[in-house]
């Protein structure tokens, strides 16, 4: 009875393991795979060496220590706070209210004298500093224009050492800070890179320069994302009238990867617009210049454009045939420049058209010549412009004015309805090709215009209005010429008399710091090199040869005109006599004139 | 309830494990009828055994089949999955490194958002259109870093078992099964871990893929191989049923025919379809019934001539006889005045006539055996004074040749149903036998009986019988010496005829016999007329006979060594010297 009761549980048990056994079951053993290789070694720790000091780099220095706070909030801006409020005495850590990821703002000052730091009989300090308001720095890299206005800030400083100890090789302690995140003009020039980037203009056509700011510590891995997250963010604002972004609600997937030459970038964008995804990779080519492999954009997740980003830079940047060539204005005509070294060239203009020249703008656009010369008459002075093949014959005159500055072509504008800019009488005016001369409003208090300069790109413009220094973004569709609100560049430079472009963002001026000198200022005004401290005279013309990733030059290629003698840079030497070609020896007697107006041709 | 003196728990404990054990031994009862019903169904029908058989058999293999496909397919399935799943984890993985290898330090505000970022996009970015799988990054080793899952669900950790966490956070690609409830109904998830490398340490990357549709695919495919296989043991079953039928069919009826025929229908035969095994087999069959049957009339046609031409010739000689009988009845009784010669000549006469008709009447007797004639009169009969009859009749013969009869009988009656004319003529043919032969030593009847059987042993201890004859002494006309010469004039029919009186009873007549040992007969009859017989009462071999060689005498040593022809023979060991054998035994 047993046996079968034993058998019989037994079937029963061997039915059940057959009906369940073979099942999914409800919970399994932990099954091994693989090992995974170990987890990558730490980053680049020379990215870490670019972080701002810490408030015990200066030791018992309180002026190093006051500098050292202004420079406390460089760096990424998700710990600006945290690395600002190490400087901050504890009792006031909380005054400032911290902002968090994109809301950070860095109220960017140039200091216009040293700090002042007046010691207190209870071994505290108070210290003002002396500002230029220079711009905002947001989280994503821009520089926007000031919104304080003031000139000074005043904190307290006080030893960090316990109170009755007579050391103060514990450092110091802002109290009372102001609340905001204060950044030295000298900090945003140590702890960040400045970065081109490019937005397409209106018409697409051509890129647009922007400028950004990209921390130091930035690894260099995620520099492809930064620059993507500011690509899909758009332009700056002020460029805004002549460059567009991508399509509104573009966003970024997660990050923009990859390394060892393959990169890739996800977006979300409406629309499945692929030409537009392959001009963002041609701007991002751009934006990212030491960015080589391949570049993987996808849309959705759906690869659209593999690209190889050194070949999207093989097309040129910039339509540039040749590089630039110097000209000079003497006896009334234009003739080039021989200087030693560099191609001498010919004068692209019929011999007489080119009398009675006070300045003239010259620029090369497909085959043609554009030519747009400033000439004396017995009545004032006209605008004389012409434009066609090598040498330039036919001309036409424009109304007269009594004085006319150097004219600039617009080169965004192209070879059809080639357009330019000129001042005169104090007035802003463009002109076309039939010397027709249109006043262009600026969105300006009214002052008289001093002096104006187009970028290489076409689409912006350096304007001196009341000697303070603007830039601005055009507009160039329908055969005029809008001009966007101009942009104050804040320089320590006054009374401004002549600007031209450096590079794609950078301007050449010519002010008064004190006495007449030349500073290479970045177009948001943040960063100014002196050039030339003193010129001796007021410029009255100045023409560069911008710095571009087509045609490069040595930098510095810049000319100028200043108490009627010319001179060219840099290093700053004056024009000789002898340098300038196709002159037919003067007479003798007759005392030669000196070179003048000098001008670039490219 | 305290004051109760017997806890009622108790007898209610007892009374349900009484009810208990009767429930049980009722379903034992049950169970172990069925057994036996089953168990002779078993034994008595192939058709069941073999269907049995197959269905065990096939069961188990197919079972075993079923089992194996079944299983084969959930693995295929959890496989397929599984790779699917590693796949996806794989990339997935190998985004997310990518993704957090931008950062440097866990605490950087901007890696959580990439973590949940990474975790949505993994998920697919869409929650309305999630297939299930839930994704989930951890950070075993940093608490700055918050676990993110996508879709957002809770109840993600319970389904991470600590030995994954352990297994993946130790740095290896780990897969689990766990069961639990993430959005809804209770499901069987596929847990896959993997690492994921980053600048400042290691995170985990899971994905949670639910088995619904393998769980439903694998029961679809579990209960289509076990319908299948089940159809499979029961068609099985009905093919072994079919097959064996066909083939049980017509054994059953071979068997049922030639049981008729031996029970005498001897023209009984099968009937013959087609032209397979089975109907050869019939065939045969018939041809050896037609065979036999052609053989039992013709042997049955000779054995009636010759049982005919018996009884006739004993009729016709029982006439002249008869008349000679008178005749030498009146020579005899008047051989007084003959001359001596002729009287004695009267004499010898009168004594072979006797002798002739008592072999007439035996022949008759046995000619009315062989013709099956022989009727049993059986009735309640006491035997002990049918044994003193006999003994009262042959005590002059025994007498005469000085040979002692002594009756060994129970004190009380021995009642058997018999026919106790026939016993009475085995018996004085039996005793009439020891006397003849006992050579004037004692002759022993014993009567034995039983319950279910009575017998009678006669024993003398005369010349006995040598080896092999204990068989020849029932056949007919038989003598041990031809030579020697017949004191009573027996016929030879005697023993032939007893043996059949025997058998007419359904009992046993046997002979033992050694040579100068005598020999002993044993009559056992069954008490009641038409019962079986098993044992004997009385043993066949008397208690004083002696082995064949002599037997161990005195339990003295055997001796087993060679025999001519290889054989082994045992025998008596030869004498030997007292202290030798002791040397040799030592006990």
């Amino acid at each position: 009875m047993r046996v079968r009761f034993v058998a019989g549980v037994l079937c029963g048990a061997l039915a059940t393991v057959a009906f369940t056994g073979c099942g999914i079951p409800e919970r399994s053993e932990v099954q091994i795979d693989e090992r995974r290789e170990p987890a990558t070694e730490a980053g680049s720790v020379s990215a870490w060496s670019k972080e701002p000091p810490s408030p015990s780099n200066s030791g018992t220095d309180s002026e190093a220590f006051v500098r050292d706070f202004l420079s406390a909030a460089a760096g990424e801006p998700d710990r600006a706070y945290d690395r600002v409020k190490q400087f901050v005495a504890p009792e006031f850590k909380s005054r400032m209210q911290d902002k968090r990821g994109s809301e950070v703002e860095l109220t960017v000052v140039r200091l216009t004298d040293a700090p002042v730091i007046t010691n207190n009989v209870d071994r505290s300090a108070a210290v003002t500093i002396s500002v230029q308001q220079v711009g905002v720095l947001r989280a994503d890299g821009r520089l926007v224009p000031p919104v304080s206005t003031e000139t000074t800030y005043e904190f307290g400083l006080r030893s960090a050492s316990p109170a009755g100890t007579a050391d103060d090789g514990g450092g110091f302690y802002i109290t009372d800070p102001p609340n905001l995140l204060l950044l030295s003009d000298t900090a945003l020039r140590d702890y960040y890179e400045p970065q081109a980037v490019y937005f397409w203009n209106s018409d697409r056509t051509r890129l647009v320069p922007d400028q950004r700011y990209l921390p130091l510590t930035v690894p260099t891995e995620r520099r492809l994302n930064e620059v993507v997250k500011w690509l899909v963010d758009g332009p700056s604002d002020w460029l805004s009238t002549g460059a567009v972004g991508l399509p509104d609600r573009t966003e970024l997937i997660n990050n923009a990867t990859g390394g060892n030459g393959r990169w890739e970038v996800n977006l979300d964008m409406p629309g499945d617009d692929r030409t537009r995804a392959d001009q963002f990779v041609t701007q991002l080519a751009w934006s990212l210049p030491d960015l080589d492999g391949k570049l993987e954009l996808k849309v959705r997740n759906n690869s659209i454009v593999v690209a190889d980003l050194a070949e999207r830079r093989s097309r040129a940047l910039y339509t540039l045939q040749e590089g630039p060539r110097r000209y000079c204005v003497y006896e009334g005509a234009v003739h080039p420049l021989e200087i030693a070294g560099e191609p001498g060239g010919t004068v692209p203009l019929d011999p007489g058209a080119n009398r009675n020249v006070v300045s003239a703008g010259l620029a090369r656009s497909g085959g043609k010549i554009l030519a747009a010369l400033v000439v004396t008459g017995s009545d004032g002075q006209r605008l004389s412009v012409g434009t066609g093949p090598d040498p330039v014959t036919a001309f036409k005159k424009g109304p007269v004015h009594t004085a006319i500055g150097r004219p600039v072509w617009l080169r965004a504008a192209g070879t059809e309805q080639p357009r330019g800019l000129v001042v005169a009488g104090g007035r802003l005016y463009r002109f076309d090709q039939n010397a027709q001369m249109t006043p262009i409003a600026l969105n300006l208090p009214p002052a008289p215009v001093n002096a104006v300069a187009a970028s290489l790109d076409g689409q912006r413009i350096a304007v001196v209005v009341g000697g303070l220094l603007y830039v601005a973004a055009l507009n160039l569709a329908g055969g005029g010429v809008t001009v966007g609100p101009p942009r104050r560049v804040a320089t320590s430079l006054t009374s401004i008399s002549a600007v031209d472009w450096g590079d794609e963002n950078r301007l050449i001026v010519a002010g008064s710091a004190g006495r007449p000198a030349i500073y290479e200022v970045s177009v948001d005004g943040a960063v100014q090199t002196p050039l030339k401290d003193d010129t001796g005279a007021k410029v009255t013309h100045l023409s560069t040869y911008p710095v571009n990733p087509t045609i490069p030059v040595p930098s510095g290629a810049f000319m100028y005109e200043a108490n009627g003698v010319a001179y060219r840079g840099s290093p700053v030497e004056q024009i000789q006599r002898g340098e300038v070609g196709l002159v037919t020896p003067p007479p003798s007697g007759v005392r030669p004139g000196n070179p003048s107006a000098p001008f670039f041709l490219y | 309830m305290a004051s109760s003196p017997l806890p009622p728990p108790d007898t209610a404990t007892a009374r349900t494990r009484g009810a208990a054990r009767e429930l049980w031994r009722a379903v034992a009862g049950r169970v172990a009828r069925t057994a036996a019903g089953v168990h002779r169904t078993w034994r008595r029908s192939l058709q069941f055994r073999v269907v049995t058989i197959t269905l065990v058999a096939s069961s188990v293999l197919v079972g075993g089949f079923a089992y194996l496909i079944a299983d084969k397919i959930t693995s295929i399935l959890l496989e397929s999955a599984k790779t699917d799943v590693k796949l996806r984890l794989e990339s997935g993985a190998d985004y997310a490194t990518k993704q957090v290898a931008l950062y440097n330090q866990p605490q950087e505000a901007q890696l959580q958002e990439t973590i949940e970022g990474t975790v949505n996009y993994l998920a697919g970015g869409d929650p309305q259109q999630t297939s299930g799988v839930v994704v989930v990054i951890t950070a075993q080793d940093f608490p700055v870093i918050q676990s993110r899952t996508a879709p957002a669900v809770d109840g993600v950790q319970r389904l991470i078992s600590p030995e994954l966490r352990e297994a993946v956070a130790d740095g290896n690609v780990a897969s689990q099964i766990a069961t639990g409830r993430l959005t809804g109904e209770r499901t069987k998830y596929l847990a896959y871990g993997s690492p994921v490398p980053t600048r400042f340490g290691q995170i985990e990357l899971y994905y949670l893929v639910p088995l619904a549709r393998q769980d439903a695919t694998a029961a679809d495919a579990r209960a289509t191989v076990v319908a299948t296989g089940v159809a499979l043991v029961v068609l099985l079953g009905l093919l072994a049923a079919l097959v064996t039928r066909l083939v049980v069919n017509p054994v059953r009826v071979a068997a049922r025919t030639a049981q008729r025929l031996s029970a005498g229908l001897l023209d009984q035969r099968m009937v013959v379809n087609g032209e397979d095994d089975l109907a050869l087999l019939a065939a045969s069959f018939n041809q050896m019934a037609t065979n036999l049957q052609r053989q039992i009339l013709r042997l049955e046609e000779m054995s009636r001539l010759q049982r005919r031409f018996t009884s006739d010739v004993s009729h016709e000689l029982r006439t002249p006889l008869t008349t000679v009988r008178m005749a030498a009845d009146l020579i005899f009784a008047e051989r007084d005045g003959f001359d001596p010669a002729v009287a004695r000549s009267a004499e010898l006469l009168q004594a072979e006539l006797d002798r002739f008709e008592e072999l007439l009447t035996d022949l008759l007797e046995i000619s009315r055996f062989d013709a099956g004639f022989a009727m049993l009169d059986a009735e309640p009969t006491d035997l002990v004074p049918i044994v003193h009859r006999v003994v009262e009749r042959l005590t002059g013969l025994a007498e005469r040749v000085g040979v002692p009869i002594e009756v060994d009988l129970p004190e009380h009656e021995v009642i058997a149903e018999v026919d106790p004319r026939r016993v009475e003529r085995v018996l004085r043919n039996l005793v009439g036998n020891a006397v003849e032969h006992g050579e004037g030593r004692p002759v022993v009847i014993r009567l034995g009986a039983d319950e279910t059987a009575v017998a009678i042993t006669v024993r003398d201890h005369g010349v006995g019988l040598k080896p092999g004859e204990e068989k020849l002494v029932f056949n007919r006309f038989w003598r041990a010496d031809p030579s020697r010469a017949r004191q009573t004039g027996g016929t030879g029919l005697g023993l032939s005829i007893s043996l059949e009186d025997a058998r007419l009873h359904g009992g046993w007549l046997e002979a033992w016999g050694a040579p100068g040992q005598g020999a002993q007969f044993r009559l056992t009859l069954p008490a009641r007329a038409g019962d079986r017989l098993t044992t004997s009462p009385l043993r066949l071999v008397p208690e004083d006979a002696r082995l064949p060689y002599g037997g161990p005498g005195d339990a003295a040593p055997l001796t087993i060594g060679p025999a001519p022809g290889g054989a082994l023979a045992i025998g008596p060991a030869p004498a030997r010297e007292p202290d030798a054998a002791g040397a040799e035994v030592p006990s």
